[in-house]
């Protein structure tokens, strides 16, 4: 195994890491054991997540999304292509961010529901901007292939919270224009808004 | 000058006494928790019979009279009506003969401050689980301070699933720490496992569990049951410390006297170098005491006295934490 000195991003259940592989800059998504879990679920865990990521990150690419492509996968391990560029959440404090990007941030949305993927944390912190400012989005650690519209509008409502009210209608346009059942997750994020567990938590989400 | 609190919001009716944050007196008559589970009428009822009784020991208990009353706090929910009703009452009643202000709290909010007052906690991130209740908070300062949840169940507590197992698989008493007794020496069966970010859910794991019942001995099912679950509750939480970037972590409510939930937690803090801690059992389960600490908080704090209302869905978010 090659050595990997430190993580450049570490999660709750995976860490990363720079590599070269055959010459490529690559990052590794490393799920590590968890000293407090039983061990047969930790194993049962992190090998079920690491091939549903590996799957869905792939199938990403394939709709035509910006995302990294799939190198390699071990059992606990991902070998991705290494995306360059700043998280977005850094950005959309400030002016810098331009209508232009959101709205495809939107559209990406839309192609991942079309095709049965909830990204489960679509958040800016997920979307990285490369020079160019293009966006990519990275992480599908959380994401699932459901029918389920209410995981959808969760996507919609995670980005939402993190946006302006101008951003957010940006990046709601592009996910109309390539979402085919935008109507639908647009109902029902404004149902899950009027639920009380939503609005104390949107209400504080961004302070 | 004491402050005393009253809870009443499920099976227990307490009363507590606190005095400049040290604890004086924690009295209790716990509702003795039948086959068929808490109908809100009977254990009303049941509170209703004990209340003075259990006020009058916790006075006696702290070596104070009733003109030492300086406020009384009493619990105002989550939690059942007419329970929560029967101790709204008590209170009121006694704050008119004594002439102390009234000040209603947060059930939630009452477990929270009890455990990070005891450890001298500044500003902890929280796993409060119980019956009915499974969340994770911290302080946040705005819109206003208040403590802010960063991750919740999306359906039932973890407490209430783990005693509608127990009373699926006819353990009797029907609660954890029953489940956990017979998971011991138990191997693991697969399980569903739900968690969305730092939010959860039991149901699913609950249907399974008890259709798992009739293929595999109760031994494995509950091994496993509380083994996913309370992995699932260890991964929102670190989630939630991670994002949060918190270095105390604390875990209160009633299923925080969980042994296993609590090692768990430990080695995933100390995994992250977070100082953890958890209540003694007596305050993990409810208690009058948690309600006077918090009522002398908001009396010190200079807090405006509410209403006296009761709120069944009362939210720990909604709270204006003053001090």
């Amino acid at each position: 195994m090659v050595s990997l000195g430190s993580p450049i991003a570490e999660g709750a259940e995976a860490k990363v890491y720079n590599v070269k592989l055959m010459g490529i800059d690559a990052v590794i998504k490393r799920r590590e054991s968890k000293p407090y879990r039983e061990r047969q679920l930790d194993l049962q865990l992190r090998s079920d997540r690491t091939k549903s990521e590996a799957r869905i990150t792939g199938m990403a690419s394939s709709l035509g999304v910006n995302a990294p492509s799939v190198l390699l996968v071990d059992t606990y391990d991902i070998y991705m292509s290494r995306v360059n560029g700043i998280g977005m959440g850094r950005l959309i404090g400030g002016s810098g961010v331009k209508a232009r990007l959101l709205e495809t941030v939107g559209i990406y949305l839309g192609l991942l529901h079309n095709a049965g993927i909830a990204h489960g944390d679509y958040t800016p912190a997920n979307i990285m901007v490369g020079p160019s400012g293009a966006p990519s989005v990275i992480d599908f650690g959380l994401s699932e292939i459901t029918h389920s519209t209410e995981s959808k509008a969760i996507d919609l409502l995670l980005m939402k919270r993190s946006l302006s009210a101008r951003q957010y209608a940006s990046f709601a346009a592009g996910y109309r224009r390539s979402c085919r059942e935008a109507a639908a997750v647009l109902a029902r994020l404004k149902e899950i808004e009027t639920r009380g567990r939503y609005k104390t938590r949107t209400l504080v989400a961004k302070g | 000058m004491a402050v005393l609190g009253i809870e009443s919001s499920a099976h227990t009716f307490g009363a507590g006494v606190t005095e400049r944050g040290k604890i004086l007196a924690n009295c209790k008559s716990m509702y003795k928790i039948g086959g068929t589970g808490m109908i809100p009428m009977k254990v009303a009822d049941f509170h209703a019979r004990n209340a003075r009784k259990v006020i009058q020991d916790a006075i006696t208990k702290s070596c104070i009279c009733e003109g030492d009353i300086e406020a009384i706090g009493y619990t105002k929910g989550p939690g059942l009506g007419p329970c929560l009703r029967v101790g709204q009452l008590s209170a009121k009643t006694l704050a008119d003969s004594v002439g102390a202000p009234l000040f209603p709290v947060n059930h939630c909010i009452g477990h929270i401050e009890i455990t990070r007052q005891s450890f001298g906690m500044k500003d902890p991130l929280v796993l409060y689980v119980s019956g009915g209740n499974s969340q994770i908070l911290a302080i946040a300062e705005e819109p206003f301070r208040h403590y802010k949840v960063y991750g919740e169940t999306l359906d039932i507590g973890v407490g209430n699933m783990l005693d509608n197992f127990a009373r699926a698989a006819g353990l009797v008493p029907a609660w954890g720490s029953k489940v956990a007794e017979v998971a011991k020496g138990g191997s693991y069966i697969r399980m569903p496992y739900t968690v969305k970010g730092m939010d959860f859910a039991f149901t699913g794991i609950l249907t399974h569990s008890i259709k798992a019942l009739s293929g595999s001995g109760v031994s494995d099912v509950a091994y496993s049951l509380q083994e996913t679950s309370f992995a699932m509750l260890c991964e929102a939480t670190e989630r939630a410390l991670m994002l949060s970037g918190k270095m105390e972590l604390l875990a209160c409510g009633g299923v925080a006297q969980s042994s296993r939930l609590k090692a768990m937690l430990g080695a995933m803090a100390r995994a992250h170098g977070v100082r953890f801690g958890a209540a003694p059992d007596e305050f993990n389960a409810d208690n009058g005491a948690m309600i006077a600490v918090v009522a002398e908080e908001m009396l010190r704090s200079g807090s405006e006295p509410e209403p006296p209302a009761i709120d069944q869905r009362s939210r720990p978010d909604a709270v204006r934490i003053t001090w």
